[in-house]
């Protein structure tokens, strides 16, 4: 038996109604529904809508993303290290 | 507090210190009902729970904060120790008291769900309040790991905070004066970033947050990070290029974190670094 394959036709009409039902992220002064919840109010079963959002989760950058990331977090860390120690020289360029 | 001993709250916390955490609080189960979704509240977890137990601490040093390298951060993660004391308190009260005790675990329910939500966990626990860049903050000790304990013990629920830590002093002197705050300038969402707010009235308004963008910071070398790299070999049909991928420092720092580590890491620290609120400058020598 496989492991459960979500449709990728089904991912791409209901990715988007996912992320913004759902509590994988964190939005101001709005909780999240359910897995259940929502796929009841997008006439879904549980598990789809699970699928749908576990996938959505990773799928909204590229890797892109993630290298600037490390950029972002280097050039940060020197900055708050030169203040911290009173350190000019260590400032990023 | 009917079917406990008088004071089984304050010893509780008394153990929770002893054994080695900042600040300990107990929420009222039912409190969760209102934020938490279905499936992420205690009773979902345990039926018939009636509190959960709150511990805070292993915060970051002050040679943590200004390590030049981000990686210090993110492979010295201390949020295993108070992850300890959570089980520890789990023990006591099934031992000391005869009452179911979970332990919330630390990783997630699916996708990048946790089981329950350990910040709003604390915030209800009256051990911190949200920042406006997000993580909890407690009002003595700033920045903090967190863990928890659900149990059908019916410990005496301790108020929400009502003064938070967020803004400090200093981060309303500076939007007086430049319209903006340390964790915002380090990280604005109008420039590549994952936040935008803004004080009013002296409290912390946030108006915009990418949590997306921030999940890409905080699991760089992460489950998503090793995903998308996987994605991108299987997509590459150059043998060589294949080889450059995986074995090249993005993919090879994710394993070491993934295989290191049975929990969650966070491995962005930025909007905290720079918060008086979080740890403030305290000078060493």
């Amino acid at each position: 038996m496989a492991v459960f394959k979500l449709d990728p036709e089904v991912y791409k009409c209901y990715k988007d109604e996912v992320l913004k039902l759902c509590n994988s992220f964190q939005k101001i002064d709005q909780p999240g529904l359910s897995d259940k919840q929502i796929a009841e109010r997008l006439g879904l079963d549980e598990r789809t809508v699970t699928e749908i959002r576990c996938v959505a989760e990773r799928d909204c950058y590229s890797l892109d993303e993630w290298e600037k990331a490390i950029e972002f977090k280097r050039k940060a860390t020197l900055e708050w290290s030169a203040l911290a120690l009173k350190r000019p020289d260590l400032k990023p360029e | 507090m009917a079917d406990l001993p008088p004071g089984s709250a304050a010893k509780l916390k008394s153990v929770a210190l002893e054994s080695g955490a900042t600040v300990c609080g107990v929420a009222d189960a039912t409190a969760f009902d209102a934020y938490a979704p279905e499936k992420h509240r205690p009773g979902d977890l345990l039926p018939g729970a009636r509190s959960v137990v709150v511990v805070g601490g292993a915060q970051p040093r002050e040679g943590d904060w200004a390590a030049t390298s981000p990686w210090v951060m993110q492979t010295m993660g201390t949020t295993e120790r108070i992850q300890g004391v959570g089980r520890r308190l789990a023990q006591y009260i099934e031992s000391e008291f005869g009452y179911y005790a979970l332990y919330v675990p630390p990783g997630t329910a699916s996708g990048d769900t946790p089981f329950l939500s350990l910040m709003l966990a604390a915030e209800l626990a009256g051990l911190g309040s949200r920042s406006l860049a997000g993580p909890v903050l407690n009002r003595e000790h700033g920045f903090m790991y967190w863990s928890a304990v659900i149990t059908t013990a019916p410990f005496e629920a301790d108020g929400v905070e009502t003064s938070p830590a967020c803004p400090a002093p200093a981060c309303r002197e500076m939007w007086d004066r430049e319209r903006t705050t340390p964790c915002l300038a380090t990280c604005p969402g109008s420039n590549g970033g994952c936040l935008s707010g803004k004080l009013e009235n002296g409290r912390a308004v946030r108006t915009f947050y990418d949590a997306a963008r921030c999940n890409t910071r905080v699991h760089t070398h992460w489950v998503g990070g090793f995903q998308k790299v996987l994605e991108e070999t299987l997509n590459e049909p150059d043998r060589d290029k294949r080889k450059m991928l995986l074995y090249g420092d993005f993919f090879t720092r994710s394993l070491w974190a993934i295989t290191y580590s049975s929990t969650n890491i966070a491995q962005c620290f930025e909007c905290m670094r720079v918060c008086p609120a979080a740890h403030g400058l305290r000078e060493m020598r």
